[in-house]
């Protein structure tokens, strides 16, 4: 070997647990951007699909958090490396909840009555998906670029996400007309749009952890992107 | 179990808000016996030391609290034995040694002249690397030191015998033994016996030279456990070049480095608690150091 870097198996490993950190972004994606178009199409074949498919999201976490674990045992990491497989841990546990909600989702698809849904309600479900689903995805590279800079941003997004849930709660109360089938579907659609909100703070739990790496301080960061104090 | 839980509950509810982690601020302020005017028990005050022509300390001012464990890390020719011979003046026995600067034992400079050297040697005792324990028997070994300061009688030799062992947690496995050979006993039991002997002479700060390196591990472990027991009552310094061995013993650690290659002059670098050494320290460097990833 020409030049041996002390830390090479190490860094090699870190990047290994990295992309598997993505890889598991990606299906949490995907699993909430299918369970939002399912919905939208009233496909109860594939929003089963899908509901099926979260047992792999969670196997896949469970095998990231392994690996974590026997880097911290073999590796004895300090400072900003058990910083970063401390916020692996972490992160892995707010992708799976995030394919949870995507799950719940897809059940509530199953649950609704064969009656045509709203659509203007179907388009704010979809555009909470959309800006929730950016944050994510720009978190995840905030992550990977170790940027707490654009981490400590995003948070601020999350108000959108949440006028959006406001706004279709009102929209769904106004609509009501007080039978049975009206409250059962305006409490499924509200579910609905709950984890769609949830998701949005889930990944400012994420930029978080991506500014405890850079800092080493755990601060929450509210929808203005400031520390709270 | 329930009251167990209803009294951790009670005991975290009248809990202040936490602005540090409890770890971190177990170790700056949880100090039992300390003068509240004088947590130092050192103090190195700009202090420099030259091996004849080269510099081998420059300008080191450091401050050591009391009853706590403080690590000198740092990459091989930094300066951290030197530094830690500075503490009791052992490198006053290498030919063509000089000094500069001050440190303070208790708020009285041990470089000032006419100092009993002897005197600081008794109070700042050391502990080398390798074991080095004298072929006599373990009790010989261990009135060694007292007998120099002119105690005799039998009952007082054997209390203090008694009293040095028990507190290196050696007394159980030797108390058989006592007129055995030291030379018999184990890598890790001679090390404890180092330790009795450095003790028998009531000290008050003990210096540990990578005091584990040439031991095995569940004696090293031993070691280490005794240390933090030793801090109740003795404020203790170690070198070492074990990292995960600072990080568990030390309560601070100080990191040291040579300015540049051509000079080789030992700095320190960075001071501070362990926590915050090895999970979020100040200055690249020594990042990089406890990281593993320097040179």
């Amino acid at each position: 070997m020409a030049h041996i870097s002390p830390r090479e198996t190490f860094d090699r490993a870190k990047q290994k647990l990295l992309d598997q950190v993505l890889i598991l972004g990606s299906m949490v994606e995907e699993a909430v951007q299918s369970s939002v178009n399912a919905l939208q199409r009233r496909d109860l074949t594939a929003a089963r699909q899908i509901y099926a498919g979260d047992q792999r999201v969670n196997e896949k976490r469970y095998a990231i958090e392994i690996d974590t674990i026997t880097l911290i045992a073999t590796q004895q990491p300090m400072a900003r490396d058990v910083r970063f497989l401390a916020a692996i841990l972490e992160i892995i546990t707010e992708l799976e909840r995030i394919g949870d909600y995507a799950k719940g989702i897809c059940k509530i698809n199953m649950m609704l009555s064969e009656d045509a849904l709203d659509p203007s309600v179907l388009a704010d479900l979809q555009n909470m998906a959309d800006l929730g689903l950016g944050m994510l995805r720009r978190s995840l590279d905030a992550f990977v670029n170790h940027d707490a800079d654009t981490a400590r941003q995003i948070p601020t997004e999350d108000d959108l996400v949440d006028a959006l849930y406001n706004h279709i709660y009102r929209y769904l109360i106004n609509k009501l007309d007080y039978t049975p089938e009206s409250i059962d579907r305006l409490s499924h659609l509200m579910w609905a749009a709950h984890n769609l909100e949830r998701m949005a703070d889930r990944v400012t739990n994420i930029c978080e952890r991506i500014v405890y790496v850079s800092t080493g301080q755990i601060k929450e960061l509210d929808s203005t992107g400031d520390e709270m104090k | 179990m329930f009251t167990k839980l209803d009294n951790l509950m009670t005991e975290e509810k009248s809990r202040p808000p936490l602005m540090m982690p409890l770890a971190l601020s177990q170790g700056v302020t949880d100090a039992p016996e300390t003068n509240p005017e004088n947590p130092n028990k050192i103090e190195i005050n700009d202090f420099t030391l030259y091996y004849g022509k080269f510099k081998a300390l420059g300008n080191l001012s450091m401050t050591i609290p009391k009853n706590k464990i403080t690590a000198i890390i740092g990459p091989s020719g930094c300066g951290k034995s030197t530094l830690l011979r500075s503490l009791n003046r052992m490198n006053d026995l290498v030919p063509g040694v000089h000094t500069e600067g001050k440190i303070f034992l208790d708020d009285s400079d041990i470089y000032v002249p006419g100092v009993d050297v002897v005197d600081v040697r008794r109070r700042v005792g050391m502990v080398f690397q390798r074991p080095n324990p004298f072929p006599k028997s373990i009790y010989d070994n261990v009135t060694y030191g007292p007998r120099l300061y002119g105690i005799r009688r039998k009952y007082e030799l054997d209390e203090m015998v008694e009293n040095a062992l028990r507190q290196a947690a050696l007394w159980d496995e030797v108390r058989d033994k006592l007129h055995q050979s030291a030379m018999a006993l184990s890598g890790g039991q001679q090390q404890r016996l180092c330790i009795a002997r450095a003790l028998a002479v009531e000290p008050e700060v003990i210096l540990m030279d990578e005091p584990a390196s040439a031991l095995d591990p569940v004696a090293t472990l031993k070691i280490e456990e005794l240390m933090q027991t030793l801090k109740e009552t003795y404020t203790i310094i170690i070198v070492t070049h074990n990292m995960q061995q600072a990080a568990r013993v030390s309560d601070f650690t100080a990191f040291m480095m040579i300015d540049n290659p051509q000079n080789r002059t030992g700095k320190l670098v960075e001071y501070g608690p362990t926590v915050q050494i090895f999970t979020n320290p100040k200055l690249q460097q020594t990042e990089d150091y406890v990281t593993g990833r320097f040179g």
